[in-house]
């Protein structure tokens, strides 16, 4: 049997009020290409933030070359050999390639940089890969392709023996993503040890040798590639059990409220159709960076779009701004409530009142402390937020309390159709039930509910239809009843195909 | 615990103790309360020191001194609060200062001369909004340039030169401004109550104020909100070129001429006025009575160190320690210890 470079074992891992890992168990020989699996939240880059050092394990071991590492931190991962490769590159734009390289260990030669040393090593590391660029060049020059090898260039330059590549290809073009293909093929061949996250399954079969499969934080399985097929991985990656009760209530479905239509905008945004009719939840599920959330920032006029239309009770409206779709009563609770959705510095009262400040003020622009008052307290009491008094900060809120207001503060006006993006996301059980009550409400009154959700679970259990997301493009969407997570996986991770199939055979 | 007893025949005290609540409520109170605390100290001390400072002269002289850091206060806080700075506001007293008194010795109409003047500051504070919110340079850039610009105007409009007596005929205008009294109080003193009550209550009480809070405490929640960030953002900066324009005309009202160098380095003590008194320079934080605090404490400073004898190089290293330590405390006092640099 060969002997394993890297042996992790009973890793578990907690953050405040989640369990990310739980007795997870990880190998990895010299001369493999490993993919890791898992949909997202499955622990995937937990693990591997363990391997490289920047978050530490609460418990289990770390064996390395054998050896037994127990305070690993990123300095001693490094000098171990394990690099990390991040889906956002860490470099700095505007050195060049080669001092990019020799970041935090620059030669010197009597007391000066010898920056000509420099060039010629890097120009060394860079033509060992078959990398043809020149060390001279400014990094924020390159295409991310090359950027990205160039990160590569530089793992090696440190001896790397294990190298941890998430999502390399998400942002490559099929040629590069050929190009990385190589210099994977040649770093395995000469003894490396390669971790590859990636959600492109497709991608498996030309460079992978092994699968390791994550779901909620546990180990699943490992398996040799060929002894298995795409189908028997999506099924070991889903199947998470639904272990949350999620409240239903149905409704009988009426008339079509909203439309979007042939909606364009960027590359995460391309040829959208989405029908909502009364009394439904829609539900958009996808992977990390499908092109959800920019669908909703398009919609909601945040971005701006390059072609399409937005239909509302069967009229066409105009939405440039966000206060135009206000004014329409197309609201949108966004995704990342600290950097989006709330003033964290000013109290409740304001951050409810903020976008309903029409409402509260009279002709002059002085703002009703009574009507404003009034809005905060039924705000308060319908979404029942726990709070000391309305004139905390919101920062000082819980996660669930703070998403409450962000979507109380549309609640109070009448809306026509709420988008809500990741409503539960970073929030307790207890918290996310009743935000789910919350969108059954709202379907109840009739009222547009589009809600965008990475949990599988969450999607089925509240949404009545499923429109499944990837590339920023609709790749399928569903009835609930007849919904099965194998088939939501399925379809968002219907990549339109960079790699030809024997074209690296 | 006898309050609680006895509650209904303490209603009278309730209400006292309600309007004392309330008061306390408003954001940014209880800082702005400390920061009145260590104004009366300061006043004791220098009343010790020379008990000339508590004359009626003196306390007359020291709110004139007052009134123009207030005002440059007032339009520098309401760009704190928007997270962004105007570094043009001194630039802006001298070109007021110069255009109005070359205006006045040109023989027109102070009236005239006046209007003129505010349209020509309207012009700079427009010009920064539009640089900062539509450009999106960045703010200490965009006023950087529009400072040199507007101190370039004030050396220009009477060809490099400081004017001359701006002439009897202006006796109106530098009453008006500077020498009048009404209902015993100089007429500078008036003018910086009667803006500082408007711009409150429009910061305050108005929709346009909430705007200039929530894009200071997070711009993309604000346009997330329907918030026009653009509009908000231009108007800040009027407000603050308004503010400078009029200390600009009092500056002329009290010399009789215009001098270029008017304002010099006035934006960093409207910076400091306003951060003394509780407005973060971070945005989203600090109300109008705690640049009231902030501006009274530097002049109470420059006031009470002048008749303790102290020369000017002394009075600004003091006034320069106390800016430090006052927004070192406020750290102190909001995060429970000063900030750690990391240790590897």
């Amino acid at each position: 049997m060969e002997k394993y470079i890297v042996e992790l074992e009973h890793i578990t891992k907690s953050f405040p009020g989640v369990l990310a890992l739980n007795d997870v168990a990880f190998n990895l020989k010299a001369g493999e290409v490993l993919a890791l699996l898992g949909e997202n939240g499955a622990g995937k880059s937990t693990l591997m933030k363990i391997l490289s050092g920047v978050y530490e394990k609460d418990s289990g071991s770390i064996k390395i070359f054998g050896k037994e590492i127990d305070d690993m931190n990123p300095k001693k991962a490094q000098e171990l050999g394990v690099a990390i490769i991040h889906q956002e590159l860490n470099m700095c734009a505007h050195l060049t390639v080669a001092q990019n390289i020799f970041l935090g260990r620059e030669k010197i030669h009597s007391g000066v940089l010898a920056a000509k040393k420099m060039n010629m090593e890097a120009k060394k590391i860079l033509d060992n890969l078959n990398i043809n660029i020149d060390p001279e060049t400014i990094v924020g020059d390159l295409p991310v392709s090359k950027q990205q090898m160039v990160e590569i260039a530089k793992a090696l330059s440190i001896n790397a023996k294990i190298l941890i590549m998430d999502e390399p290809t998400s942002a490559l073009t099929s040629k590069e993503i050929n190009d990385l293909f190589v210099i994977i093929k040649k770093l395995r061949s000469e003894g490396c040890g390669i971790v590859y996250i990636s959600h492109r399954l497709e991608e498996l079969e030309h460079i992978v040798d092994r699968v390791t499969i994550l779901r909620d934080g546990e180990y699943i399985t490992s398996m040799d590639l060929q002894e298995t097929t795409l189908a028997k991985i999506i099924s070991h990656m889903v199947g998470r059990e639904i272990k949350e009760k999620f409240p239903r209530v149905d409704c009988e479905r009426g008339e079509k409220i909203f439309e979007v239509r042939n909606l364009n905008a960027g590359k995460m945004v391309r040829d959208i159709n989405i029908d909502l009719y009364a009394g439904e939840i829609v539900g958009i599920a996808g992977l990390m960076g499908a092109g959800r959330t920019e669908t909703t920032r398009a919609i909601f006029g945040i971005d701006p779009k390059e072609s399409g239309e937005i239909i509302l009770d069967g009229k066409s409206v105009k939405v440039e701004k966000p206060i135009d779709a206000i004014k329409l009563g197309i609201v949108l609770a966004p995704e990342d409530r600290k950097k989006d959705g709330l003033c964290t510095k000013l109290s409740i009262r304001d951050n409810i009142s903020l976008p309903n400040l029409d409402v509260l003020c009279n002709k002059l622009g002085v703002v009703n402390k009574k009507k404003e008052k009034d809005m905060t307290k039924k705000a308060v009491d319908d979404l029942r937020i726990k709070l000391p008094n309305s004139e905390v900060d919101a920062g000082s809120l819980s996660g669930g309390n703070q998403q409450k207001v962000v979507i109380g503060k549309w609640l109070v006006r009448n809306s026509r159709v709420v988008i809500f993006d990741e409503p539960t996301r970073g929030i307790d059980v207890a918290a996310k039930v009743e935000i789910y009550n919350l969108m059954n409400e709202l379907k109840q009154q009739g009222i547009g509910v589009l809600f965008v959700s990475s949990e599988m679970p969450e999607v089925l259990g509240i949404s009545d239809r499923i429109i499944v997301m990837c590339d920023g493009r609709i790749t399928g969407e569903l009835r609930t009843e007849e919904a099965t997570q194998d088939e939501i996986l399925q379809y968002a991770t219907s990549f339109e195909k960079k790699v030809d199939n024997g074209a690296n055979a | 615990m006898i309050m609680t007893k006895n509650k209904g025949e303490l209603t009278m005290g309730n209400d006292k103790q309600n309007a004392f609540k309330r008061i306390m409520a408003i954001r940014g109170m209880g800082q702005v309360i400390t920061v009145a605390f260590g104004l009366i100290v300061l006043c004791i001390v220098f009343g010790i020191i020379n008990p000339t400072f508590f004359s009626s002269k003196n306390i007359g002289n020291l709110l004139r001194q007052i009134a123009p850091i207030l005002i440059i206060g007032i339009g520098q806080s309401y760009v704190l609060i928007t997270g962004n700075i105007d570094l043009s506001i001194g630039s802006v007293v001298g070109m007021s200062c110069m255009i109005s008194a070359t205006l006045m010795t040109k023989g027109v109409n102070p009236l005239v001369a006046v209007f003129i003047t505010i349209i020509c500051c309207l012009i700079v504070g427009v010009l920064n909004g539009e640089l900062v919110a539509k450009c999106k340079l960045p703010p200490f850039i965009a006023t950087l340039g529009t400072m040199t610009i507007a101190r370039g105007i004030a050396q220009i409009v009477n060809n490099n030169y400081n004017t001359d007596s701006i002439g009897d005929g202006a006796k109106v205008f530098r009453n008006f401004f500077y020498y009048g009294k009404t209902m015993g109080l100089y007429n500078t003193i008036w003018i910086a109550i009667v803006l500082w009550i408007v711009f409150n209550f429009i910061l305050s009480k108005t929709r346009t104020g909430r705007h200039i809070y929530a894009i200071g405490s997070n711009i993309e929640a604000s346009k997330l909100s329907g918030v026009n960030t653009s509009v908000t953002t231009i108007k800040v900066y009027v407000v603050s070129a308004i503010c400078a324009c009029t200390v600009g005309l009092v500056t002329t009202a009290t010399s009789g001429m215009g001098t270029m160098d008017a304002g010099n380095s006035y934006e960093m003590y409207a910076v400091a006025a306003s951060v003394i008194g509780g407005v973060s320079t971070l945005g989203g934080q600090g109300i109008l009575l705690g640049t009231v605090i902030g501006a009274s404490i530097w002049g109470v400073l420059q006031n009470g160190l002048q008749f303790a004898g102290a020369p000017v190089a002394i009075r600004n290293i003091i006034i320069g320690i106390i800016v430090v330590v006052s927004v070192l405390l406020d750290v102190v006092v909001r995060t429970g210890k000063p900030r750690k640099s990391r240790v590897n």
